[in-house]
């Protein structure tokens, strides 16, 4: 479409009255449309962003002491209950439990400090070993060779009085 | 940085571009009448920004849709977006009508811009088809009787109108096809026409200029920009706030989980339908598709049709009386309808808690529900408990909990039937309403009604119909005589059919309920 030659949204040669005018007026638009932009760019990032809540700790029963053996890592598998916004997810995470024979107990986090691989103990030669890029741990979790960067986690554990139980992220 | 916007500038055309946008020639007296289609496009981008950011948290299976609306109402932002495109839905469709409705008044429709008239009339149903498919995506109670509704009433169309039913279905009943592909059609296809359509109006409109005042005046054209533009960003600001408050206010609703199996939910669609919901009480049996198909119809090819029935270059609305007599007529219809619709509305049957449902929490005490559903347990505790299962679902879990989590749960409480129906009747409430609490007594009379009397007896419409309603058992004995009653129906009435209760009940569960039901005039 055409334009009329006079026609121009730059300034016009009218009186200052009328700039004044126009300036105002152009203030306004600029203005609203901040307000409006600006409120709901702020309400729609901060919704997209939602900060993930901080997630806390739970104790979860792993197993009794009749599932257990003295000194040897036996694996259990743990079932966390949480909240992944509207979903009820039923996380299973192995952990590895390592028994005195009395009331004391340790965790081992079955998970490879390398890559996130799932490792799984050897009892011929006594060694966690990682099935992806040939990690090797000890009994206690030290890495034994392989590009490990550091031991297994170890998870909080205690008995009482027959249940072992470990604290887990949720 | 006027050095880049040059360069900008040399490559985009950006400034020109921008001139051809905003320096549109708008004959004199163009004025506040003429906002209504910018406020449209306003409200249009508020729909579609705060649509787009929702389905980051939706999702539309049956079984998760329900829990993903209740969780982005439960997020304070969440709320607020949700609310600014469901009420907005509500401001669009007023904005359409007075802008159609100017139109009409004005006569802008006439030569040449009966297409642009056209486009806008389409632009319309495609929004009526945004907020009925729209309607349907929190798959509540409401969403889900509602769109029973809708495609009951597209099988009344002449030929073929199954196999509409069929296609808006997905399948032979409203369930999971039906979210996805209405919902597909909320977020995919329907907005990509929209779009469409909005860029084919504007380009008509800048075609052939707007028509401008009914009377031409004399006087130079003045660009939309700075002047015109100002009045649009006045009234977008002014209502754009009143649809802020509004959701900031008000919490768009969420009813119970739709239920295919409830009969007590009386379905009610979005007020701008309420007009044609009425329309269809007035049309009994075969009449009814005069008024589900054949009455809209015939107003939306009247409409279609203006620009030619309404032919001259007259477009003075005092000067053209027979048409504007007519869609006043039509106006004043859709108010009308509206409002009875809106007044023609039954009463809710289940107001309080019922004997069944406050019964039911006795149970859940005796069945160690608490041992999982617990602070920091398995599950979350049932006291405001999201509860987005069915009667029949939550049954099956009372009956046998390891159903739903092999290994997860001690072994199955055995429990009585109606034990487990009032469990279920309680448990559903509870995630609706918090626990008001009840006296003691009447705690204990409502778990003796809810496991004893509930399979023969009424009271307030729940229960079996063998034996009489006792809703009003008060008012024809008093609190001895009922007990007798209970205990030895026989003994006050040698013809009476009830079992009796005089073994099977503690002398406190007596007292409770002979109480209850004497109080009850």
């Amino acid at each position: 479409m055409t334009l009329p030659d006079n026609f121009s949204s730059g300034p016009s040669p009218g009186s200052f009255h009328r700039r004044g005018r126009r300036r105002t007026l152009v203030l306004f638009i600029n203005t609203v449309v901040a307000l409006i932009g600006g409120g709901l760019t702020a309400l729609l990032s901060a919704f997209a962003l939602r900060p993930a809540v901080s997630a806390g700790t739970r104790w979860v029963r792993a197993g009794s002491t009749a599932d257990l053996r003295p000194n040897v890592p036996v694996p259990r598998v743990v079932t966390v209950s949480r909240m992944d916004g509207w979903y009820r997810e039923r996380a299973r995470t192995t952990v590895f439990l390592v028994w005195d024979g009395d009331q004391t107990v340790r965790a081992l986090s079955a998970t490879c400090t390398h890559l996130g691989c799932q490792v799984a103990w050897h009892p011929g030669d006594a060694r966690f070993r990682c099935p992806c890029h040939g990690g090797v741990y000890g009994a206690d979790g030290r890495v034994v060779s392989g590009p490990p960067p550091r031991p297994l986690d170890m998870l909080e554990a205690r008995i009482d009085p027959t249940d072992a139980s470990v604290r887990v992220r949720v | 940085m006027i050095a880049v916007l040059d360069w900008l500038d040399a490559r985009t055309g950006y400034r020109g571009a921008r001139r051809v946008m905003l320096d549109e020639p708008l004959p004199p007296g163009t004025g506040w009448l003429f906002t209504l289609g910018s406020l449209l496009l306003a409200l249009i981008l508020i729909q579609l920004l705060t649509g787009a950011f929702l389905t980051l948290y939706y999702a539309p299976t049956p079984d998760h849709a329900y829990d993903s609306v209740r969780y982005i109402t439960s997020l304070g932002t969440g709320r607020l977006v949700r609310g600014l495109h469901h009420y907005g839905a509500s401001f669009l469709i007023v904005a359409m009508a007075l802008h159609m409705l100017r139109v009409i008044a004005f006569g802008s429709y006439k030569a040449p811009r009966e297409i642009t008239w056209l486009s806008g009339l389409a632009l319309l149903g495609l929004v009526l088809a945004f907020s009925l498919t729209g309607y349907l995506l929190p798959w509540d109670q409401r969403a889900y009787w509602a769109t029973v509704v809708t495609i009951n009433i597209s099988k009344l169309a002449p030929l073929g109108g199954e196999l509409v039913a069929g296609v808006l279905r997905g399948g032979p009943t409203i369930g999971a096809l039906t979210l996805v592909r209405w919902y597909s059609a909320h977020v995919i296809f329907l907005p990509a026409a929209l779009v469409l359509l909005v860029a084919g109006h504007l380009v008509l409109m800048r075609r052939n200029g707007i028509s401008g005042p009914v009377r031409r005046r004399e006087g130079e054209t003045t660009p939309f920009y700075p002047g015109q533009a100002s009045r649009d960003v006045t009234v977008v600001l002014l209502v754009v706030a009143a649809l802020a408050s509004v959701a900031w206010y008000g919490v768009p609703a969420l009813e119970a989980p739709a239920d295919p199996a409830d009969a007590t939910f009386i379905p009610r669609p979005e007020w701008y339908f309420l007009g044609l919901f009425q329309l269809l009480k007035y049309f009994p049996g075969e009449w009814e598709v005069v008024g589900a198909i054949v009455v809209p119809t015939v107003a939306a090819v009247f409409l279609a049709l203006l620009p030619w029935i309404d032919r001259g270059p007259e477009r003075d609305p005092r000067r053209r009386k027979l048409v504007m007599a007519l869609v006043m007529m039509g106006v004043a219809g859709v108010i009308a309808l509206t409002t009875l619709g809106w007044r023609d509305r039954p009463l809710s049957a289940a107001a309080g808690w019922t004997m069944r449902e406050i019964g039911g929490r006795a149970f859940v005490a005796s069945a160690q529900c608490a041992r999982c559903h617990v602070d920091g347990g398995m599950s979350d505790p049932l006291d405001g408990l999201l509860l987005t299962r069915g009667a029949e679902w939550i049954a099956g879990h009372i009956v046998d909990p390891d159903m739903i989590g092999p290994g997860l749960r001690d072994a199955p409480t055995i429990v009585h039937e109606r034990e487990v129906a009032a469990m279920a009747a309680y448990v559903r409430r509870l995630s609706r309403q918090p626990y008001p609490g009840f006296a003691p007594p009447v705690e204990t009379a409502a778990a003796v009604f809810a496991r004893h009397c509930v399979g023969c007896h009424k009271i307030e419409g729940d229960g079996g119909t063998d034996g009489p309603d006792l809703t009003h058992a008060g008012s024809k004995h008093d609190q001895a005589t009922l007990r007798r009653w209970i205990i030895d129906p026989e003994g006050v009435d040698p013809k009476a059919e009830m079992p009796s209760f005089g073994s099977r009940l503690t002398g406190v569960q007596l007292d409770a309920i002979s109480q209850y039901l004497s109080s009850r005039k």
